[in-house]
């Protein structure tokens, strides 16, 4: 646990001091990858912890992104404060929705969420209950504020993303530490043997969902105030696959994993514009060559060491 | 822990090589935003042949005011998020105006971007109507709006004496735009819209939809969508058996139109789009036919590159006259002094909202050659 | 009653296409329990390396239009397969004793790299068959004008539909595939080479779905590196519909998919058309999960 914290403390450092050294482009680029982080951190919780196939991430991300949007443009309330509503929003939509598919076996699931994310993205082109303004989406969202101050530039959206980033790693790092999350990752590596430890599995599983979907809507929020025009095709099936693409190739469950893999699944592309339309087809390959090499991602979690005698000690742990 | 090494090179090479690149000042950059990849890239790859190719031959004259042009190009994916990271990108390059882009809502998702570093954007591609109604002084477009297009839609169809329309959209945000304003035109003037519904784009069989829109019996359909979808229509359409004219906004605009259709569906199809190079008699637009033609082979096929090149010219115009490369500059001259500049679609002149002035539509009719038809 | 009818045949013509291209989802899902997200490349594919053999040999000129078009069917057939083995041995048999999710993030990698591959070679333009290669003749049944390039390709993916399934059911090798998807621990031991058997499976699928290519190229005559994405992810949706590993499922599933579609084109709306058809398609999983004929493969408790 030390070595670890030291890391993530020295990251958080590097991090803060980076808009400095950086352009503007480059400081958007890393904006860029931190959006993903929070989202894919937030599919963690759902794939990398709980292990359930999830395909349709992006669906929650756009009712966040839409909610907000919709609020803030309509009721002219401030993006920020809108964002716990966008979240939660984001989180009854997974509870209605997952509800009814939780028991579902690994590939079905899969499938399941493909639907569910084009359903919801053919919903918002339609113009569904006539406030998703149809394929032009939504424009002149609001950029947020904090006491007054304007966020507008790439800098300050960064320490925005980067700090609302950090919060969600701290929080994170505190439910893979917990009971809570100790039961999702025991669903993951056998479902019945859990089941039999006395853990309500479809419980666990639907708060995951919901966990997660909260996360993303929340995140949608910044999305829609940073970009100020949201439209559908934002929050296609694509989008959902680079979300799991960075979880599986980063290390799923692993949060320093994901974190690594949002910085090359985002960045990459953009330091590879110079290759122009061959970009993506690089792109594919190394999605390929990555899980022949190196399956298990780039930093898997590794084993949890608990220190037994403590634990003893203290009469029976947390 | 070796990932994370080259990554930092990685990141360090790509710092180092735009700080070098920004070190170039005596060129005139001009930068040029469009879809290289993604699913209009077709468009954006004609866009970047158009303009590269009326820059090199600026150079070959001497270049602006004794200085080469240079275009700097970014693909924006036709993705709005793309755009933006293109966008942001292209602010760093040092470039007096920005070209682009195709598609409303890619080219709005830059249009802040750019209004926050002032740089000057001349759009072609992009005809939604509130691009230019948000106040942005350094905004222009060479393309016209989809109101205006509408106009004409709903003017040429009430001329042809249709009373039972039906209209078709593919949802993206340009046809729905242009499908609505006709909608609203055409029922104010007492006409009877048979039937509004969208079809998918990307697929190929609408033999459904057709069949739907047979028994609501209209006298005309009139498709807002692209000329892909255009083409399977025409095609199902003779295949079914069914005669009803056809109608097309200026997305059909493209010679592949007729090569998907068929010469025998495609006769008789019409459509609205500024006339093309090919049709216009000015010794500009014939100057680059010629060159074209012989730098490619054939014709240009979409008239949105084409308002690229015309985009192209008005900045190098602008530049060439003002002798200055600053945006706020650039974007005063093409807004007071350029009137009736001779552009590779017609005439070119920008009203105080940055949108193109003067009556760019006409309507073309497809014969049974297949050729396109400029309708008086 | 006449519009019914006439999408109910609408509905079966391209339903007939989703079920050719679902049985290639079917056979690799039962033998590997991976969802190939690259099939629908493999159907571009098909459809891409059908105008180019058409165009470059010039056949229909040569001989006249039926053998041509046979010639070709078989051309493409054989070539899409070959690349079919190519992307297992690749791109999944390495994967083989790993997560199933590191074979599906491979399979997404395979379709990327597959459409930008074809975006590269042939270009982002949309390709246009030759016409006037097929009659366009009509005939009338019950009142409707059905063109018979249409029953024609109907007729085609039930025969390539029944001939499967014979193979399938009654031959060695076809008894060797089942044995193989239902267990492949056992069938080693029964003296199989399952290599051999994935390897079939994968030339198999792959054809068919190029053979859809090359049929949808010709009767539709537009192709575009994109295409391969909405046809695969509806026979996908398919081969669930009517029970993933099921090769009768498949048949069932893709007929009934086109049908719903039309139908629900013609009687709710056309823009919603696709979401019914996933609301379907979930509704189907939360009830019956196993789909309309049920799957045949094990289950592991």
């Amino acid at each position: 646990m030390k070595s670890s914290t030291i890391y993530y403390l020295a990251f958080a450092a590097a991090m803060a001091v980076c808009p400095l050294f950086l352009n503007a482009y480059w400081t958007d680029v890393f904006n860029n990858v931190g959006l993903y982080a929070i989202l894919a951190l937030s599919l963690n919780v759902i794939l990398g912890h709980c292990g359930l196939f999830h395909m349709g991430h992006a669906a929650f991300y756009a009712i966040g992104a839409y909610t907000a949007a919709i609020i803030n443009t309509s009721y002219g309330i401030p993006i920020l404060w809108v964002m716990p509503l966008a979240g939660i929003l984001a989180g009854i939509f997974a509870m209605i929705v997952a509800r009814p598919i939780i028991h579902l076996r690994g590939d079905y699931l899969l499938i399941v969420t493909i639907g569910i994310v084009e359903i919801v993205r053919i919903a918002l082109i339609n113009n569904v209950f006539d406030i998703t303004g149809g394929a032009n989406g939504i424009f002149g969202i609001s950029r947020p504020s904090v006491f007054g101050y304007k966020i507008s530039k790439p800098d300050q959206f960064f320490y925005l993303i980067w700090g609302f980033a950090a919060v969600t790693i701290f929080l994170l790092l505190r439910l893979e530490h917990s009971r809570f999350g100790r039961a999702l990752m025991y669903i993951k590596e056998d479902e019945v043997a859990a089941g039999g430890s006395g853990i309500n599995v479809a419980h666990h599983k639907l708060v995951a969902f919901i966990i997660g979907a909260v996360w993303a809507g929340m995140c949608g929020t910044i999305y829609a105030s940073k970009m100020t025009i949201i439209a559908p095709e934002s929050f296609s099936f694509a989008e959902s696959v680079v979300l799991f693409t960075i979880v599986i190739l980063g290390g799923s469950g692993s949060i320093p994993g994901v974190i690594l893999g949002s910085f090359l699944l985002v960045g990459l592309p953009e330091v590879f514009r110079g290759l122009a339309e061959y970009r993506m087809l690089v792109f594919g390959a190394a999605m390929v060559l990555m899980m022949i090499f190196r399956n298990q991602g780039l930093l898997p979690p590794g084993p949890k060491n608990y220190n037994v005698a403590d634990l003893l000690q203290a009469g029976g742990g947390k | 822990m070796k990932r994370k090494l080259c990554t930092l090179g990685f990141l360090t090479l790509a710092l180092v090589a735009l700080t070098l690149g920004s070190a170039w000042a005596e060129t005139i950059r001009i930068g040029l935003m469009c879809p290289l990849t993604g699913s209009w890239a077709s468009e954006g790859q004609d866009m970047k042949q158009i303009v590269e190719l009326l820059a090199a031959e600026t150079n070959k004259a001497g270049g602006i005011n004794g200085n080469q042009v240079e275009i700097v190009v970014e693909d924006d994916g036709g993705d709005p998020r793309q755009a933006a990271l293109a966008a942001t990108r292209l602010t760093t390059k040092e470039i007096s105006a920005v070209i682009g882009t195709y598609g409303s809502s890619v080219t709005e998702a830059s249009q802040n971007i750019y209004a926050e570093s002032g740089i000057l954007q001349v759009a072609t591609g992009s005809t939604a109507i509130r691009l230019s109604e948000k106040s942005l002084p350094l905004f222009f477009r060479t393309c016209p709006r989809d109101d205006e297009q509408g106009t004409v839609a709903a003017k040429t169809l009430g001329d042809l004496g249709y009373g039972k329309i039906a209209i078709l959209h593919d949802n993206t945000s340009y046809a729905k735009g242009l499908a609505d304003e006709a909608k609203s035109l055409l029922e104010a003037a007492g006409k009877t819209i048979a039937f509004y519904d969208a079809l998918t784009p990307g697929e190929r069989d609408y033999n459904a939809i057709l069949t739907k829109l047979k028994s609501a019996a209209p006298d005309v359909i009139f498709f807002t969508g692209y000329y892909p979808e255009a083409g399977m229509l025409l095609r199902q359409k003779m295949e079914m058996g069914w005669n009803v004219p056809m109608m097309g906004g200026d997305a059909t605009n493209n010679p592949d139109l007729v090569k998907i259709a068929g010469n025998q569906a495609a006769e008789g199809f019409m459509f609205l789009s500024p006339p093309v190079p090919a049709d216009l008699d000015t010794p500009e637009a014939k100057a680059f036919m010629d060159a074209y033609k012989a730098a490619y082979g054939n014709a240009p096929g979409s008239v949105w590159a084409v308002l690229a090149g015309d985009a192209y010219r008005v900045i190098a115009e602008a530049i060439a006259q003002t002798k200055e490369t600053s945006s706020e500059k650039l974007a005063a001259y093409l807004q007071k002094e350029m009137k009736d500049f001779s552009g590779l679609t017609g005439k070119i002149s920008f009203n105080e909202k940055g949108d193109r002035v003067g009556d760019l539509y006409r309507v073309y009719k497809v014969d049974a050659a297949g050729a396109f038809v400029l309708q008086p | 009653m006449e519009e019914f009818f006439q999408q109910l045949t609408n509905g079966l013509a391209v339903g007939g296409i989703y079920a050719l291209i679902a049985l290639g989802y079917t056979m690799v899902y039962g033998v590997l329990k991976l969802i190939n997200f690259a099939h629908g490349d493999l159907f571009t594919i098909g459809a891409y390396l059908g105008l180019t053999l058409l165009v470059s040999m010039g056949l229909f000129d040569k001989i006249g239009p039926l053998p041509a078009v046979i010639l070709l069917a078989v051309m493409v057939m054989i070539l899409v397969a070959i690349i079919g083995a190519i992307l297992e041995r690749v791109a999944y048999r390495p994967l083989r004793q790993s997560p199933r999710l590191s074979a599906v993030v491979s399979a997404l990698g395979a379709s990327i790299f597959f459409q930008n591959a074809i975006m590269a070679i042939y270009s982002p333009k949309f390709l246009v068959y030759p016409h006037d290669i097929l009659p366009k003749a009509a005939i009338n049944v019950l009142g409707m004008d059905i063109p018979i390039m249409r029953i024609i390709m109907f007729m085609t993916s039930l025969v390539l539909m029944a001939a499967l399934y014979f193979f399938i059911q009654k031959t060695k090798i076809g008894t060797a595939i089942r044995a193989a998807a239902i267990d492949q621990g056992a069938a080693k031991l029964m003296g199989i080479n399952v290599d051999r058997v994935i390897m079939l499976v994968f030339c198999i699928g792959p054809a068919l779905g190029g053979a859809a290519g090359l049929m949808v190229g010709l009767y539709y005559g537009q192709i575009n590196f994109s295409m391969g994405w909405m046809f695969g992810l509806k026979a996908f949706t398919a081969a669930i519909l009517g029970g993933i590993g099921n090769i009768p499922g498949a048949m069932v599933g893709g007929l009934l998919l086109g049908v719903i579609e039309a139908m629900g084109a013609a009687y709710i709306s056309i823009a919603w058309k696709d979401a019914i058809a996933f609301c379907v398609l979930i509704l189907i999983l939360i009830v019956r999960p196993t789909g309309l004929l049920g799957e045949r493969v094990a289950e592991k408790v």
